[in-house]
């Protein structure tokens, strides 16, 4: 088939802080609050007193950290209830932020991705972002046909919501588009779709 | 487009301006009259100057238009304790005179990401700031200047880009106002601004410090060493591994001059440690090399494997390179 390894996948960080900052924020979605909060447990005080968290309880595993990060006192903590509040949270946050500040994400492979596009538009390089993924990998998929971004997406075949066309799910993430690139499945021979296998999430 | 022979341009000198009591501004054109190699703002030349001790080899940064393929223009500050080139450029060069100068390059080019672009410079490091704005000028970027200079005849270079640029440009040393606070002009600063200085090697560093204290990353920090980063030191003898050759490099020379005098060729861009052009592998030494490069990092110096021949010396009784 047109899978091979998937060279383009980011390869992810774990979040430490990172001491050259004086300004921090970590932004988490549902699992990701778990490196969060050893993130937060490594910092010192000071660093403690410099940091936003925004989180979103929205989590496609279920798992949620929001008791245990609204325990820490000391930091400042955002929280909302979808990952598209996030990231306007996150733009919030940025457009008053200063050069000097660091920035920490974790969560979903979509959720990471969508929170670079909204760092990268405001000029923050890779030397002052740290992310940590957590949870499934299931896929954000973005379709050539009709320009539909599908999130959680399991399985290798799928329909896409816009356009109703059957897509396969390629191996090439896009940074750009922070998603995966779906084509029409049945593009070469109409009606002979490929194995409906689950990806590796 | 005039094409380069033996890796330089013959360019003819059109006019010579003074442009304060050290410095002055070459317009040079193609000998045979044909366009110019594109450049881009930040970029170089190399010109090979004729002295009494020789040819000397110096950099100079274009601060004409990128967008003007019909002339380059330079500044040439007069070193009067330096090794002869900038004063050959100001005693013996006169309009009319062909010089061979290498095709531009860029060390010192514009970020394309940043939503802010913030210059610093000192005297002279004001030349690359010059096809830089240019740049930006006319993409619409968003830009602001702190120029340094010593005096208020140091200033024309200064007076003439308030003139092109007006308040974006803030002059310091002039008799108007006072020294620059490095720190005061960084900070504060959005997110995704970058700094971009040239200037005396003090002036860079102190711009380097100020922004690691309030936590700028190096991704964000530009510099440029206008200044000569300057070989001189012990003399010491190096072996080229392919001819057998054995070569003397006197206190006066860089390893990579003396390896050219003797009729040999290294490769080499920026000829000032930056470029990692030269980059030559050590096959020999008995002694320890003196690293003066910005280009190698501390692991590979600490190897004793590679050295930058352009700047970097030797303290040894041998000394192999493969070359």
């Amino acid at each position: 088939m047109l899978i091979t390894g998937i060279k383009s996948r980011p390869v992810y960080d774990q979040l430490v802080p990172m001491a050259s900052g004086l300004r921090h924020i970590a932004v988490a979605q549902g699992s990701g609050g778990k490196p969060v909060l050893r993130l937060l447990a490594e910092m010192t005080a000071g660093q403690r007193a410099s940091t936003t968290v925004v989180y979103s309880t929205e989590s496609f595993t279920g798992n949620s950290y929001l008791s245990e990060l609204q325990d820490q006192d000391d930091v400042e903590l955002r929280v909302v209830a979808t990952n598209s509040e996030a990231l306007q949270a996150l733009d919030d946050v940025l457009s008053t932020a200063n050069m000097g500040t660091r920035l920490y994400l974790a969560g979903s492979e979509g959720f990471i991705g969508t929170a670079m596009q909204v760092a990268s538009a405001y000029g923050l390089d890779r030397d002052e972002i740290l992310r940590e993924h957590a949870g499934s990998f299931v896929r954000r998929v973005w379709c050539a046909h009709c320009d539909t971004y599908t999130e959680n997406v399991t399985t290798r075949v799928f329909r896409c919501p816009g356009c109703e066309l059957d897509l396969v799910v390629r191996d090439h993430y896009s940074s750009r588009l922070a998603a995966f690139q779906g084509v029409k499945a049945d593009g070469e021979v109409p009606g002979e779709l490929p194995e409906i296998e689950e990806l590796d999430t | 487009m005039t094409t380069a022979h033996n890796g330089t341009l013959a360019l003819r000198v059109d006019r010579i301006e003074p442009v304060t009591p050290e410095i002055n501004r070459y317009t040079l054109s193609a000998a045979d009259g044909a366009w110019l190699p594109p450049f881009s703002g930040g970029s170089h030349l190399t010109l090979l100057i004729d002295t009494e001790n020789g040819t000397r080899r110096n950099a100079y940064s274009l601060m004409s238009s990128p967008y003007d393929a019909s002339m380059y223009q330079i500044a040439v500050r007069r070193i009067e304790d330096g090794k002869g080139g900038s004063v050959a450029m100001h005693r013996r060069i006169s309009v009319g005179d062909v010089i061979p100068v290498t095709i531009p390059a860029n060390l010192f080019p514009l970020s394309k990401h940043a939503r802010h672009h913030l210059f610093i410079a000192g005297g002279v490091g004001i030349t690359p700031i010059f096809a830089q704005l240019e740049e930006l000028n006319l993409k619409g970027g968003s830009f602001e200047v702190h120029l340094a200079v010593r005096g208020p005849e140091h200033a024309t270079l200064g007076r003439e880009l308030i003139e092109r640029y007006g308040d974006r440009v803030t002059l310091y040393g002039d008799g108007e106002r006072g020294r620059m606070d490095i720190a005061a002009v960084l900070a504060e600063r959005p997110l995704g601004t970058h700094v971009y200085v040239c200037g005396p090697a003090r002036m860079i560093d102190d711009v380097v410090d100020r922004a690691h204290e309030q936590g700028w990353t190096d991704s964000h920090i530009h510099y440029e060493k206008f200044e000569d980063a300057g070989s001189t030191g012990e003399p010491f003898t190096v072996t080229l591994a392919k001819s057998g050759a054995v070569i003397e490099v006197s206190p006066e020379q860089s390893l990579l001059e003396a390896v050219e005098e003797r009729g040999f060729k290294l490769p080499y861009l920026c000829r000032g440690g930056a470029c990692g052009e030269c980059e030559t592998e050590v096959l020999e030494l008995d002694g320890t090399l003196d690293h003066r490069d910005d280009w190698l990092s501390e692991k590979d110096r600490a190897s004793n494997a590679i050295i930058m021949p352009c700047v970097s010396r030797a303290t040894c009784s041998k000394l192999v390179i493969n070359a």
